[in-house]
């Protein structure tokens, strides 16, 4: 059992060097100069180089590249991640700032977007009509198919702009969160459902089901009883890429409903290759990512007993 | 499998139906009322009684635009949101008037030069204080230009007025409202850069404000300058709000507002999304909008909402030729590429009126500027041709020209920050073909830009780009070969170009301000520019569109159509 939790942890940790060592690398790799980007980009040719060269050695750009991972990676290690190159924010503080709006976005839309799949797979296992059955289906690859931008903005269309029932920029309350909120959970529902959908499928076809039937149960309380407990189960398995779907549609949703957020502060930061910003971002977002998955690791054997069994028997 | 199942279950009887069906019909009819809900607007925007009557004080005005600011120190700035928001909350030494682009008096009542144009003498207004109250005075401005132009490592701030006042030594303060700046060469640029109104802009803030770090100036509470607005909160990403400063009375003489701006605020909100900022206008959200694009104008207008432009002065959309890449270095192909487009396609398919086609590198808005509409800068395509066949470019089986077996191939670099720029040059690719000339289009957004135009003197035949700045020397810094040298310019190797008789030319620029004189100059280097070595294909002249309510009057643009709110007021009252 310890053995198991060290080889998660020192993976998670793994995890997360890898993705701080990686940025690192990439954006060096990447042709622009972040000074470069501190001008205005028709000066360019005009920038005196004793200038360029002052504003490459305020931030440490003009030290060897690997000094400078090391001094990053030193001062990451506890905590700091020095200040943004573009605004001259601390780099935790101008996280700290933004995150509280990712986060409520993040974790209201994962709350509808896991109503969503359960409800369709629900009523797609407890449906007799094939039509519907199918159709409800279709639903989940439908979701995914359908881009972010394109959904917010037909919903803002719709709802803000005809209507007028919710602003249609800004953050200000709750008002402001349902349109973003709905917009993001579409797309995350989609993997869950799929997911959702098959292993109902395959529950309801399970040994214990024909059993409870046998018994005379009825349908809705085979699926509520016995089903829905043994098929809800995997959808903790893609709690990361869940995770990971959230990212990367808030990077689209904050833009299109001008939310300020952690994904849009992720696609400024690399467009103006932001060094420490983007290093404090892919920093926490690994970390996040890593405790997920960890989580779900350490959490599986609790919940599933089968597991449960052959950990203990793997270790005595 | 489940056929054991399946019998049991259809050997039941018939049961109530289940809940799902409700649940999925609720769901359909929700989805499907959402959707068909798409109610037409009528076009009952005119509200409010307009008129252009008395100015009413007060209301907060609701503005849109793309960009946002990355720090509220005005002094930094590579975008649009931070030099707007910068001229609300900061004055500068002289204010340019856009129409003449004399420049006039404003926290300095009067000044003068020497004969060299190495020292300045500004005679302060000595009625101006900053908002926290502190008086502007001589040793304010020593300490901003002191700090603008070198930076300071200690505070993280960085040279950001190196580039607008080269050669800068130093501030005197021989009494508390007089401020003489000397510099180490002529430079006659510099009293249009006191006024200057763009990116990275000298506009001054309090002493208090110089002494905190680009850290402690994020707190834009901490940023004290004297303008008419000063700051209440600023939220990156998402919007800066500003409120009247209460006793400003030192706008621009030349603007003719007397005392306080009309509005209470003014909220500068960030919408990346084109079709937000439109459809937030257009349902009454926001007042007004910046940014807004070529196909927005129109059904913005038949709205009955008001579109204000300006073009950007300074230099216009341009193509700058590498006079050393083949096959650039040949004068023949740069002039058939100045005669080789049509003009009047790109203006009916690309530009509105609130666009203009180049007629001079220069725009129309700066003193000095000439018109070459009627020589090299009109479309001619058999001269262009005819150019080209005597200089030995033979057509190919593929319509392409080639000479020694060397395609007529033009790459161009270009930033596709403007949505005209992509499409205007698709213009004249198309048009360059038809004469055999392949022009090879690379544009792409500023990051890729600026990590591309590094490479440029040797990858590309062409950078395309503009420079905002309301005065002729705008062309010094861009070609002379000793500042930005965007031709490539080099002795010996740009085949047939006098180096020195360039250089020259440019540098007379900076050398004096009769007007007279400047504007010979000035002819002189476009003469060279345009004509006789053709170093530069200008396309259009970008512009700076607002679309506003009807109730809203009076948004100035500046000399750099930068926007300022001092005198704006609404007539709806809210």
């Amino acid at each position: 059992m310890i053995r198991y939790v060290a080889l998660k942890v020192g993976r998670a940790v793994f995890v997360v060097w890898a993705a701080f060592t990686v940025t690192f690398v990439l954006l060096f790799v990447l042709p622009a100069n972040p000074v470069d980007l501190l001008f205005d980009p028709t000066e360019l040719n005009s920038i005196p180089p004793e200038v360029r060269a002052q504003v490459a050695e305020n931030y440490g750009f003009n030290k060897p590249v690997l000094l400078q991972y090391a001094d990053r990676l030193g001062h990451a290690l506890i905590g700091d991640f020095g200040n943004s190159v573009q605004s001259g924010r601390p780099v935790i503080a101008a996280i700290l700032d933004v995150l509280p709006s990712t986060l409520i976005l993040a974790s209201a839309a994962l709350v509808l977007a896991t109503l969503i799949a359960f409800a369709i797979a629900l009523v797609a296992t407890a449906t007799r009509r094939p039509w519907l059955r199918n159709l409800v289906e279709a639903l989940p690859s439908g979701a995914v198919s359908v881009p972010v931008f394109l959904s917010g903005i037909l919903i803002l269309q719709v709802f803000s702009f005809q209507l007028g029932w919710f602003p249609s920029f800004g953050d200000n309350g709750v008002q402001s969160l349902i349109l973003p909120l709905i917009t993001l959970a579409v797309p995350v529902a989609g993997p869950i459902a799929q997911l959702l959908v098959r292993s109902f499928a395959t529950e309801f076809g399970a040994g214990y089901v024909t059993t409870s039937w046998a018994k005379g149960a009825t349908r809705g309380r085979i699926i509520v009883h016995d089903v829905f407990r043994n098929a809800g189960l995997p959808a903790l398995t893609i709690a990361g890429v869940t995770f990971g779907n959230l990212i990367a549609g808030s990077v689209i949703t904050e833009t299109v409903f001008a939310r300020r957020g952690l994904g849009r502060m992720t696609q400024t930061a690399i467009n103006t290759l932001d060094v420490p910003l983007v290093a404090g971002i892919v920093v926490l977002v690994a970390v996040t990512f890593a405790l997920i998955n960890l989580t779900v690791d350490l959490i599986y054997p609790v919940l599933d007993p089968r597991l449960r069994a052959s950990l203990t028997a793997g270790v005595s | 499998m489940s056929d054991l199942r399946s019998s049991i279950e259809n050997a039941e009887s018939h049961r109530k139906r289940w809940p799902w069906v409700a649940g999925v019909a609720v769901l359909a009819v929700l989805l499907a009322g959402g959707i068909g809900f798409a109610v037409t607007r009528d076009g009952s925007a005119s509200e409010a009684a307009a008129g252009d009557g008395q100015p009413v004080r007060g209301g907060t005005l609701q503005f849109a635009l793309i960009d946002y600011q990355r720090s509220p120190d005005p002094q930094l700035g590579t975008n649009y949101a931070e030099s707007l928001i910068g001229n609300n909350v900061t004055d500068k030494l002289t204010w340019q008037d856009p129409d003449t682009g004399e420049i006039t008096p404003w926290l300095a009542e009067s000044w003068e030069y020497n004969t060299d144009l190495t020292q300045f003498t500004f005679h302060l207004r000595k009625d101006v204080t900053f908002s926290d109250g502190t008086p502007f005075d001589s040793a304010v401005v020593k300490a901003n230009f002191d700090q603008y132009v070198h930076g300071d490592d200690k505070l993280g701030i960085n040279p950001n007025g190196a580039v607008l006042l080269p050669g800068y030594i130093e501030t005197q303060t021989p009494d508390a409202y007089t401020a003489v700046v000397t510099f180490a060469k002529p430079l006659a640029s510099f009293l249009q850069a006191s006024s200057f109104t763009a990116n990275a802009q000298p506009g001054f803030l309090s002493l208090s404000t110089l002494a905190r770090s680009a850290e402690e100036r994020t707190d834009p509470t901490k940023v004290i300058g004297t303008g008419p607005f000063v700051y209440e909160s600023w939220e990156e990403q998402v919007k800066t709000v500003l409120v009247k400063r209460t006793g400003y009375n030192w706008a621009p003489p030349s603007i003719k507002h007397q005392g306080e701006a009309y509005l209470d605020k003014v909220v500068f909100n960030t919408i990346p999304e084109a079709s937000v900022r439109t459809g937030s206008l257009a349902s009454g959200t926001i007042d007004a909008t910046l940014d807004v694009g070529t196909t927005d104008e129109k059904p913005l207008k038949d709205q009955g909402f008001k579109i204000i432009s300006r073009s950007v002065s300074g230099t216009a959309i341009y193509f700058n030729f590498n006079s050393q890449r083949f096959p650039t270095n040949d004068i023949a192909v740069r002039k058939a590429i100045q005669l080789g487009w049509d003009r009047s396609a790109v203006e009916k398919t690309v530009l509105t009126d609130s666009y203009s086609i180049a007629t001079s590198v220069l725009n129309k808005s700066v003193k000095g500027y000439v018109d070459y509409s009627g020589s090299v800068l009109k479309y001619d395509p058999d001269q262009a041709k005819k150019l080209l066949d005597d200089a030995g470019w033979k057509p190919g089986t593929d319509g392409i020209r080639a000479k020694d077996g060397k395609r007529l191939e033009v790459k161009l670099l270009g930033i596709s920050n403007l949505v005209a720029n992509k499409p205007a040059y698709e213009s004249v690719q198309q048009d360059l073909s038809k004469i055999g000339i392949d022009l090879q289009l690379t544009v792409v957004p500023i990051p890729d830009y600026t990590a591309l135009i590094a490479k440029a003197k040797t990858d590309f035949n062409a950078t395309a780009a503009n420079r905002s700045r309301n005065d002729a020397a705008a062309l010094n810094l861009v070609y002379n070969p000793s500042l930005g040298n965007s031709s490539y310019l080099e002795q010996g190797v740009s085949t047939g170009i006098d180096v020195a008789e360039v250089t020259d030319a440019l540098g007379k620029l900076e050398t004096t301000l009769d007007p007279a004189k400047r504007n010979e100059y000035a002819k002189t280097a476009q003469d060279l520019l345009l004509e006789k070595y053709a170093l530069v294909n200008p396309v259009y002249n970008p512009s700076q569109v607002i679309a506003h309510a009807d109730y809203v009057h009076n948004i100035i643009f500046d000399a750099q159509s930068r926007n300022h709110f001092v005198d704006a007021w609404k007539s709806n009252g809210k």
